[in-house]
């Protein structure tokens, strides 16, 4: 059977916008719907392009439409309401927007916070002093990990992946350490300060009112701090991330 | 008019396409498929929410060796041993901060089998448990870092730790669950009857929220005090919350504490019943984690007695707390899990209700007191001050140097409301001298209701924040438990939240709309004129 082009047309946006919006979910989460409108444009404007190539495939594509809006004297019942009901929906569709505009929409100021800021001068030039201690590694990691759940654990979780017994209740979840976005890509150093000082000593674009993260130089112990974090290291497999490498890349 | 020659590259890529393709449809679609490939593959990606957790570098599964028990004992001793200890006796540095206590397995006390009340858990009940975690304590789901087969080996290793294991008298099958009976209010009525016949309110409270006459006084095999369930929130049921969970409960009741198993008691239709009852007594589905309190809006005044049927209109939000532990001192066993919150307002006043559980009312004990107890106590906190944008906030816990916090309290000792300011825990909080802050609470069956209110607008524009409609406000809401020992930085604690109260629609809403109806028919109107003259004029020419 061949449809006429403007029926095929008609069918892949409407089928595009039907994978994208419902196909989508399946594979992976919902996508927005700033999304969805601009692989929707993409849809339209390739579909213009594709049939104004060629005056005739043109003609093709837009003497129905034309037809379809001017209306026949002698046209059939069926097609003369459909033309009706196109001609009052699209108003309407156009009100709906504009009701949905113009309606108050509230959100939150919400501000897009670094994760990773960039430390303060103050941050750089810590070094582990049982770095080298290759003797004592292993009692050093067994000390971190006591640290570590006597004070980390709550937030931080038995499995270091941030869903400690209190995670739940905070806005800005705890670091998952055993992800590969956290302390693998990240400088012992950079490490060192973001415990000694804590949430709070964040700069301001990483929202330090919102951190849980306790500024630890006032509970533990430079040692403690240093040993919690070869334990860290140590748990989840990771390197840190360090200058040599850096110079690889 | 079309300008052929413009468009030779795109009608060579489609002619090319019609090379491999010879449907016009399929070769359409091939051309629309490219470009929104090329177009929008960033956009594909940039879904923050769906992060893909890689829970460590180095799988235990590489450098485990062969055999179950050797592999068994070294995923204990990575996994296990900082909570239940190097010889299983449930001693890690963990154990002390953590209510409840890690299990022994030296003593072999399992609370949450299939078995009858004493005996030791079936496999598959240590597997489930290791499996799933336990709610409400620190015992994690392990289910996305060990295998199955992981699993079983370290069940292997944890039974070394105790000869009961060997004896046969200590071992019992898995209880058979009888045909259930599906929830139904007849069911749930009978249920009710049995859980005050059985005695279950002596414990768990005549509202089933765990502050039974018996619940502070209670004890387990260790001499720790333990407390009965709150079984109003059955997604903090250890052993799990649906009613063949509680039906299971029930009938085995809770090894080294004072929870029996009433399978002597019950038959199967009864048991199910009082199952049907204690599900009924939790919400479904659970209460999810609210962001922004809208409050709403009432003629009358703000009532200040709890229970007046006002505050059952407003919305509620409801938000998990967690124990203070940024601080010295800390606390890391907090008794109150989570605040439920109402808010009216009207022209001149805001007012919120507050809703916890706590097991009881404590008054303040005296200095001379062996166990200290102090006064329950509530506050709802927000910023002294709206900071420009309203993204910078003080420090969510009482503030900070240069931003300070505004607290509205309540205390149980009195029935007292109290204003106080903050910059920082360790600076401490100022009481005001001024309130404007009114309001009063009640307790009844385990359970805090609060309200406390304040006029939108103060004289104190430095301390007191000041409310318009239509601005978002930070908030954020502390209890504490006297009873657990909880008073000044010992309390549980919740983010910043917010809440807005919402301004009247504007008239343009029900303006603009319909001219834009108009407006766009007119064009239709338009063009159909157009579109009939231009034929009439190309047939008759």
């Amino acid at each position: 059977m061949k449809l006429p082009l403007i029926a095929k047309a008609f069918a892949l946006e409407l089928g595009f916008y039907l994978l994208l919006k419902l196909g989508m979910p399946l594979i992976t989460s919902p996508l927005p719907s700033s999304v969805i409108f601009m692989y929707m444009t993409l849809v339209t404007i390739s579909i213009l392009l594709y049939v104004s190539i060629f005056e005739d495939d043109f003609g093709n594509f837009y003497i129905p439409i034309v037809d379809f809006i001017r209306g026949d004297d002698n046209e059939s019942g069926l097609r003369k309401l459909s033309r009706i009901a196109v001609f009052i929906l699209i108003p309407l569709f156009f009100g709906f927007r504009s009701y949905q505009s113009v309606l108050p929409n509230f959100n939150p100021p919400f501000p897009q916070r670094v994760i990773h800021p960039a430390p303060p001068g103050s941050a750089a030039g810590f070094t582990n002093p049982f770095g080298d201690d290759e003797a004592n590694h292993e009692q050093y990691i067994e000390e971190g990990r006591e640290v570590f759940y006597k004070n980390c654990v709550f937030c931080h979780g038995d499995k270091l992946d941030g869903k400690g017994f209190f995670a739940h209740a905070l806005n800005v979840k705890p670091a998952n350490f055993a992800d590969a976005t956290t302390i693998s890509m990240l400088m012992e150093s950079f490490v060192f300060w973001r415990i000694k000082t804590g949430g709070i000593g964040l700069p301001e674009e990483s929202t330090p009112w919102d951190s849980a993260m306790p500024r630890w130089e006032l509970i533990l112990s430079e040692e403690e701090r240093w040993k919690v974090i070869m334990f860290l290291y140590d748990y989840t497999g990771w390197k840190p991330r360090t200058w040599e490498l850096e110079g690889d890349e | 008019m079309i300008i052929r020659a413009g468009n030779q590259g795109l009608g060579n890529l489609k002619v090319m396409s019609k090379l491999f393709i010879k449907n016009d449809i399929q070769s359409l679609f091939l051309l629309v498929f490219l470009f929104t490939i090329l177009g929008g593959q960033p956009y594909l990606f940039a879904d923050e929410e769906h992060e893909e957790v890689k829970t460590t570098a180095q799988p235990d599964s590489e450098t485990l060796p062969n055999d179950d028990l050797a592999a068994g004992e070294m995923i204990y001793k990575k996994r296990c041993i900082s909570c239940h200890g190097d010889e299983g006796d449930g001693d890690g540095p963990a154990a002390d901060r953590f209510q409840p206590k890690p299990r022994s397995f030296k003593k072999a006390e399992f609370k949450y089998r299939t078995t009858p009340r004493n005996s030791l858990p079936t496999d598959d009940d240590l597997f489930r448990v290791i499996s799933n975690g336990l709610p409400g304590t620190g015992m994690p789901d392990w289910a996305d870092v060990l295998t199955k087969k992981q699993r079983r080996q370290v069940i292997k290793y944890i039974k070394t730790f105790s000869d009961k294991w060997e004896k046969q008298a200590d071992r019992a099958s898995a209880l058979k669950i009888g045909e259930p009976v599906p929830t139904s209010e007849e069911s749930i009525e009978r249920g009710k009857k049995k859980f005050t016949a059985l005695g279950c309110t002596l414990c768990h409270g005549a509202e089933g929220r765990g502050d039974g006459p018996t619940s502070l006084v209670l004890r387990n095999h260790r001499g720790d005090s333990v407390y009965p369930r709150n079984l109003n929130k059955n997604w903090l049921f250890r052993g799990g919350g649906e009613a063949k969970d509680i039906y299971t409960r029930i009938n085995t009741g809770i090894n080294g504490t004072p929870m029996p198993s009433f399978a002597d008691k019950l038959n199967n239709e009864e048991s199910w019943d009082v199952a049907n009852y204690v599900r009924s007594l939790s919400p479904t589905p659970n209460p999810e984690r609210g962001s922004l309190i809208k409050p709403l809006s009432i003629e009358e005044g703000i009532p200040t007695d709890p229970e007046d049927p006002l505050w059952d209109q407003a919305p509620s939000s409801w938000f998990p707390m967690m124990g203070q532990i940024s601080f010295e001192e800390r606390l890391f066993t907090p008794t109150v899990t989570d605040i439920t919150v109402k808010s009216l307002y009207n022209d001149k006043e805001i007012g919120f209700k507050l809703i916890w559980d706590d097991r009881s009312s404590s008054k303040a004990s005296k200095p001379s007191a062996k166990k200290k107890i102090y006064t329950d106590q509530v506050a709802i906190q927000f910023p002294e001050k709206l900071q420009p944008g309203g993204v910078k906030k003080p420090y969510f816990i009482m503030g900070d140097e240069k931003l300070g916090v505004n607290l509205w309290n309540w205390q149980s000792d009195g029935n007292q409301v109290f204003e106080t300011t903050a910059n920082g825990i360790l600076n401490g909080e100022v009481k005001k001298s001024e309130s404007n802050v009114k309001g009063s609470g009640r307790f009844k069956n385990g359970q805090y209701q609060v309200v406390m209110k304040r006029s939108l607008q103060t004289s104190d524009k430095e301390k007191d924040i000041q409310f318009e409609i239509g601005s978002f406000y930070p908030i954020a809401f502390f209890a504490m438990d006297g009873t657990n020992g909880e008073v000044a930085s010992k309390r549980s604690i919740t983010p910043w939240y917010f809440v807005l109260m919402e301004p009247e629609t504007p008239k343009s809403v029900y303006i603009l709309p319909p001219v834009v109806i108009i407006f766009v028919f007119g064009v239709e109107f338009v063009l159909v004129k157009l579109l009939k003259k231009n034929k009439k004029a190309s047939s008759s020419s």
